[in-house]
């Protein structure tokens, strides 16, 4: 803390001047970070919106991303600063700096303020992992098996209202919550529907499970994202969301047409 | 030529090699003629043979070039050779490839085999990236593209990130605490001769039968249970690579606490020293848990073990958690000792001392402590236990309190100080902005939710070389730089590497910039193809890096050239307090020719007549004071 | 120079040795080498503990599997044996320091034939226990964590007859025992992680 004021005589001008830099940078880091939220916005991030889940991930990032801004800036804007303001001039080759060692105070802040910002994040992130995993009062279940390379799709007869249904397609209705129960048949996968922004790994020997909420129609990629091998890059499948009727003339088709059991070939369920 | 062969060295080594193989095939025959066992069928003869070599080749290697002849002829108490210092010391290239006991001697062939393994990585990802630059196979297949990403990220961190500091550590360390060499020269000289193996191990899988290992750096089970031949490659390199890492933390360890100059309390260590005290504590507790998850990995391959076989009661995600109890740790093992490389540069290129100094020692040890209790942040989505993920958010975010700490206290040390602007400075000025972007996305990726849509997407690959390149790498490139003229005795070429900074800074963001967002939107990670929609940002990734790579070519042209003729480097041509500087440049063969008397913290810049350390002895302090003292530092 | 340095001169020339390192703690080198390995090694175990706890707690498998069978009897007889090494060792460095050459040899053998014996009986322990690791994830367990611990038997013996013979070739006095007490550290190691092994694998 000792500035050693014989050793470095400051300039009255140049204390001044540095008043005055000091001012242009915080008005220019505010800017920054104007321009860093609004570009945050800008930016087309992700991939539709297609469930309850995404719109809260969604959020959450943006908020992580908005409470980021100003470290990143802070960090960016004190290097530029010191290198505009304090970078050696001719003829100070043999200069030192003040000898200051440490400011208590200054250090107490600056654990205590991240500590409390990230706290604060984590308790938030928890509340939308509450929300999105949220057990809701009624809910479909469909079973989803991976192989190698493929996935597969069973609809039990809680769903059906009639025999159990294997197929290659997957389709859910939308609006209702979805339980997804995923099974292995060798090595480890990971279902993930980008759109719905949820994912998880499908583990040979035990069953892990996803819920979503969809919100819009339309078909979304399913994407296996472990590596699982040769094929892993193409075990690829689709997602139809779908109104609740047509979802179950869908499956009445699918029963009728005695798909379960042509699927059920590749799997056993 | 008998006298060759039975002297240490690399004909010694062949043909024990020779012997090794034989062994290894006589080994197998025996015990399978013996046993007869039904499960040991699987196992393709060669395959078995294969295995075995793999320790006992790179064993008898060992044996062959010296690396135990003193310890064989202690055991049996044969009178050892007294330290006679012949291994002391390199006055030709060939001393570079012999075993050699010196810790400078050591620290260069440590920092320049890594760097071979830092352009085989690199080269490996310039075809990754042509690969990847349109949709659809352009080069490679699928099982080809897989082991290139696995040789690359392998190679990466356990042959260059680790090792390259452990070689920088292993150069300065000892002279830092003013020891005349490590704690245990032989250890030290083995632990280097582990690498080479474990490197050529893990690029000789490309020969195996069925390719490089390919199932990623982390080798999840059951696929490395089922893998061809090069998977056991894998496994056996990362036992030699790991084997080495503790033998030489240990080495620090020992050195670090019984060999540090009078006068050197743990309060005026340098900070690059307590980094490596750190990161060693790290290591010795952590690395035998890689160690531990291949040693199991192997079994089930080799035996028909059982760890992870679901089918016979074995629990597959029991690897992960093993192999993430070693692996988030060694995350730090690769940056805390570049958060030391930065200590040193950022005070002496700004003349402050270095704010906070007990804080920075500090966090380095709430980082050891906190590393260990957030490997699950790799499992939020591997479908363990819910709860798990609760506790480990929380630590995982409460992390980046510490890291922030030397982040702020880095920023308040160029505070009004006097910023000399080379290329050490700028690359350390560098790393505070990129490693800052990784640390914030790491922070982004504690929160579950949002984990859970980008785990395993190239948002984590942007997180991997942001920490990677932009924090370890830049804290490289910068040590590199700083004690170049310290190990070499010679200067680098200044312009050559301002070019080389800002090359590497602007190829670097835009090659790992843009994959931040085509994680978000979907783009996973390891697939050799991908949707068309990702082709525009993937193409622009591609031709960026192909700018870093070129980039990397400066470097090498001013490291190699500077090294056969730059001009003649003085003793401390930064004007530094630490005792590496004062002694002349390279240093001599041992170090100092009196230990030094440390009398003062090792970053007093600024204040009038600071002295760190003295060569004599310490009752007339004022007299040598001022020969050292910070405004005239630059004597010898 | 190769011939001339290899006399027992503990003197040697100061011409062109560095200055002696300043000794920065009471801790000796050695020692702490041999404590920070020790360290390494508890979280090797540390790694197939791991595995058994997953496997018999988390999974809450039947320990053993269902039909197997182990010698909790056999094995601490074996147990008996290996604790009993650890004090003959003891004896053995004991006696060297008081200067009792035939304390030390005796103990010596002695710790290294226990040491056998314990092997001896775990190996045939193996071979008639009727399961193989092979057979399921229990299996799996047991094997390993008794094998790497007999893994470190092996290597202990390999220390034990080194000193032992050096013993009985006269080497070691009352100042310069290091060399037994180092590899005494380490075998006194692979006992307490035998008993931590016994109770977890066979008692619990
Ligand atoms: C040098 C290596 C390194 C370092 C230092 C880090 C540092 C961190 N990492 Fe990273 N990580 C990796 C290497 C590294 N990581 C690798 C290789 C993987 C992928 C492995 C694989 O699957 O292949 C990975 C993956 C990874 C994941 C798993 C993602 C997934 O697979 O789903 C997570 C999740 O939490 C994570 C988090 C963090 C955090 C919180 C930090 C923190 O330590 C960062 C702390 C630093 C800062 C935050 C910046 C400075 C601080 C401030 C300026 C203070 C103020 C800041 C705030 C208040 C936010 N990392
Ligand atoms: C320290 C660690 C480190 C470093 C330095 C790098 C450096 C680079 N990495 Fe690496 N990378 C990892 C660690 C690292 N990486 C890890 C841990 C993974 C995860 C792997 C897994 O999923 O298992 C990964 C994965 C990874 C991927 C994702 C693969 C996938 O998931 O499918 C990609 C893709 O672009 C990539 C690219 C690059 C590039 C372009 C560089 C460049 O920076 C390289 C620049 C250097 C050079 C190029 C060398 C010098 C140049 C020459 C020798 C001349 C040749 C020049 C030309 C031909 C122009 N890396
Ligand atoms: Cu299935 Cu990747
Ligand atoms: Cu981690």
């Amino acid at each position: 803390m000792e500035r050693n004021a014989a050793d470095n005589p400051p300039a009255p001008g140049a204390a001044r001047a540095s008043r005055r830099s000091l001012t242009l940078t915080f008005v220019a880091a505010l800017i920054a970070v104007g321009v860093g939220i609004v570009l945050s916005y800008a930016i087309h991030w992700f991939p539709v919106k297609a469930s309850l889940q995404a719109r809260n991930t969604d959020t959450l990032y943006h908020v992580l991303v908005i409470a980021s801004i100003p470290i990143f800036v802070l960090v960016v804007t004190v290097i530029l600063y010191c290198v505009w303001q304090f970078r050696m001039r001719p003829g100070e080759e043999l200069k030192d700096g003040p000898p200051i060692h440490g400011n208590t105070q200054l250090e107490v802040f600056w654990t205590a303020l991240p500590a409390v910002l990230l706290l604060g994040l984590v308790g938030y992130s928890f509340a939308v992992l509450h929300d999105n995993e949220a057990k809701p009062a009624r809910e479909i279940r469909i079973g989803v098996t991976g192989q190698q390379f493929a996935w597969t799709y069973q609809y039990p007869p809680s769903v059906t209202g009639g025999a159990p249904l294997n197929s290659y397609q997957l389709y859910i209705p939308k609006g209702e919550s979805v339980k997804f129960e995923l099974h292995s048949k060798d090595v480890i996968h990971a279902f993930w529907v980008p759109a719905f922004r949820v994912q998880e790994d499908v583990v040979p020997g035990i069953t892990t499970n996803w819920r979503v909420t969809a919100t819009r129609l339309g078909t979304y990629p399913v994407v296996c994202n472990l590596l699982c091998g040769l094929g892993h890059s193409l075990m690829r499948s689709r997602v139809h969301v779908v109104p609740l009727a047509q979802f179950q003339t869908w499956v009445k088709s699918q029963l009728a047409a005695g798909a379960g059991g042509s699927a059920a070939a590749g799997t056993t369920g | 030529m008998a006298v060759r062969l039975r002297a240490p060295g690399f004909y010694r080594a062949g043909w024990m090699m020779l012997g090794a193989i034989i062994f290894a095939a006589g080994l197998t025959w025996a015990v399978r003629a013996s046993t007869g066992h039904s499960t040991y069928q699987h196992f393709l003869d060669a395959n078995a043979i294969l295995t075995v070599s793999l320790f006992a080749a790179p064993l008898a290697f060992l044996v062959g070039i010296g690396g135990f002849d003193y310890w064989f002829d202690w055991a049996i108490g044969r009178p050892t050779r007294p330290e006679d210092h012949s291994g002391h010391g390199a006055y030709s290239w060939k001393d570079y490839f012999r075993i050699n006991t010196d810790h400078k001697v050591i620290g260069v062939q440590y920092t320049v085999t890594s760097f071979f393994f830092l352009l085989v990585g690199g080269l490996i990802a310039m075809l990754m990236r042509a690969q990847l630059a349109q949709p659809g196979s352009q080069f490679v297949d699928a099982n080809t593209f897989n082991g290139l990403f696995s040789v690359h990220a392998s190679l990466l961190i356990f042959l260059f990130i680790i090792p390259v500091f452990a070689g920088l550590a292993n150069f300065v360390l000892p002279l830092m605490i003013g020891a005349p060499d490590m704690a245990f020269p032989r250890l030290n000289a083995l632990s280097y001769w582990l690498l080479p193996i474990a490197g050529l191990m893990m690029l000789g899988s490309f020969f195996a039968p069925g390719g490089a290992f390919a199932d990623g750096w982390t080798a999840y089970a059951p696929l490395s249970d089922n893998a061809p031949i090069g998977q056991t490659f894998f496994s056996v390199a990362v036992q030699f690579a790991g084997a080495s890492s503790i033998m030489t933390a240990l080495n620090f360890l020992v050195t670090i606490i019984t060999m540090r100059a009078p006068g050197m309390s743990f309060f005026r260590l340098p900070l690059l020293v307590w980094a490596n005290f750190a990161t060693s504590l790290l290591v010795v507790i952590a690395t035998p848990f890689i160690a531990g998850s291949q040693f199991m990995i192997l079994l089930d391959r080799a035996l028909g073990f059982n760890f992870f076989h679901a089918a016979k009661g074995g629990d597959v995600l029991m690897y992960q958690h093993v192999f993430w109890f070693y692996s988030h740790p060694a995350v730090y093992i690769m940056m805390l000792p570049g958060f030391g490389i930065i200590s040193e540069i950022l005070a002496v290129k700004a003349r402050k001392p270095i704010f906070g100094y007990r804080m920075m020692a500090f966090s380095l040890l709430a980082i050891v402590a906190l590393g260990f209790t957030v490997w699950a942040h790799h499992m939020f989505t591997s479908g363990m236990a819910a709860w798990i993920r609760i506790p480990m958010a929380i630590t995982t975010a409460i992390i980046a309190v510490p890291t922030g700490i030397k982040i702020f206290s880095w920023l308040a040390t160029l505070w009004r100080g006097v910023l000399h602007l080379d290329t050490p400075m700028l690359f350390a000025l560098g790393f505070l902005t990129t490693f800052t972007l990784g640390g914030i996305s790491g922070v982004m990726l504690a929160m579950v939710p949002f984990d859970i849509h980008v785990s395993a997407t190239y948002f984590i690959v942007a997180h991997i070389h942001y920490v990677l390149f932009g924090g370890s790498l830049m804290t490289i490139f910068a040590g590199v730089y700083y004690w170049f003229p310290k190990m070499t005795g010679r200067m680098f070429d200044e312009r050559l590497g301002k070019w080389h900074f800002w090359s590497t800074f602007i190829f670097f963001n835009l090659t790992f910039g843009p994959m931040h967002i085509l994680g978000l939107q979907g783009m996973p990670r390891r697939v050799a193809t991908y949707a068309n929609q990702f082709a525009d940002l993937n193409l622009f990734i591609s031709i960026a890096s192909f700018g870093l790579g070129l980039s990397t070519l400066v470097f090498l042209y001013n490291m190699v050239t500077s090294w056969r003729g730059g001009p003649r480097a003085v003793a401390n041509p930064w004007r530094g307090l630490t005792l590496e500087w004062q002694v002349s440049s390279p240093p001599p063969v041992f170090n100092f020719d009196r230990v030094p008397t440390v009398v003062g913290g090792p970053y007093e810049y600024g204040v009038p007549g600071a002295v760190h350390g003295i060569f004599a002895p310490p009752p007339k302090p004022a007299t040598v004071g001022a020969g050292s003292s910070s405004s005239g530092a630059s004597g010898e | 120079m190769e011939a001339a340095s290899i006399a027992h001169s503990p003197a040697h020339g100061d011409h062109h040795g560095p200055p002696p390192a300043n000794r920065s703690s009471r801790v000796e080198t050695q020692l702490l080498g041999m404590l920070l390995f020790i360290i390494s090694e508890v979280m090797v175990f540390g790694a197939f503990f791991t595995a058994y706890f997953f496997i018999r707690v988390a999974k809450g498998a039947p320990w053993p599997a269902p039909g197997d069978h182990l010698p909790v009897e056999v094995a601490g007889v074996n147990t008996a044996i290996l604790v009993s090494s650890s004090l003959t060792i003891h004896w053995a460095q004991t006696s060297i320091k008081n200067g009792n050459r035939f304390g030390l040899k005796a103990g010596m053998l002695t710790t290294f034939l226990l040491g056998c014996t314990f092997l001896f009986i775990q190996i045939n322990e193996y071979a008639n226990i009727g399961f193989a690791p092979q057979d399921n994830a229990q299996a799996t367990v047991f094997y390993s964590l008794t094998g790497l611990h007999g893994a470190h038997v092996f290597i202990g013996l390999c220390l034990l007859l080194i000193v032992t013979i050096r013993s009985f070739r006269g080497h070691y006095s009352p100042q310069e025992h290091r060399g037994v007490e180092v590899p005494g550290i380490y075998w006194h190691f692979v006992d307490v992680m035998w008993l931590v092994v016994y109770s977890t694998v066979y008692i619990l």
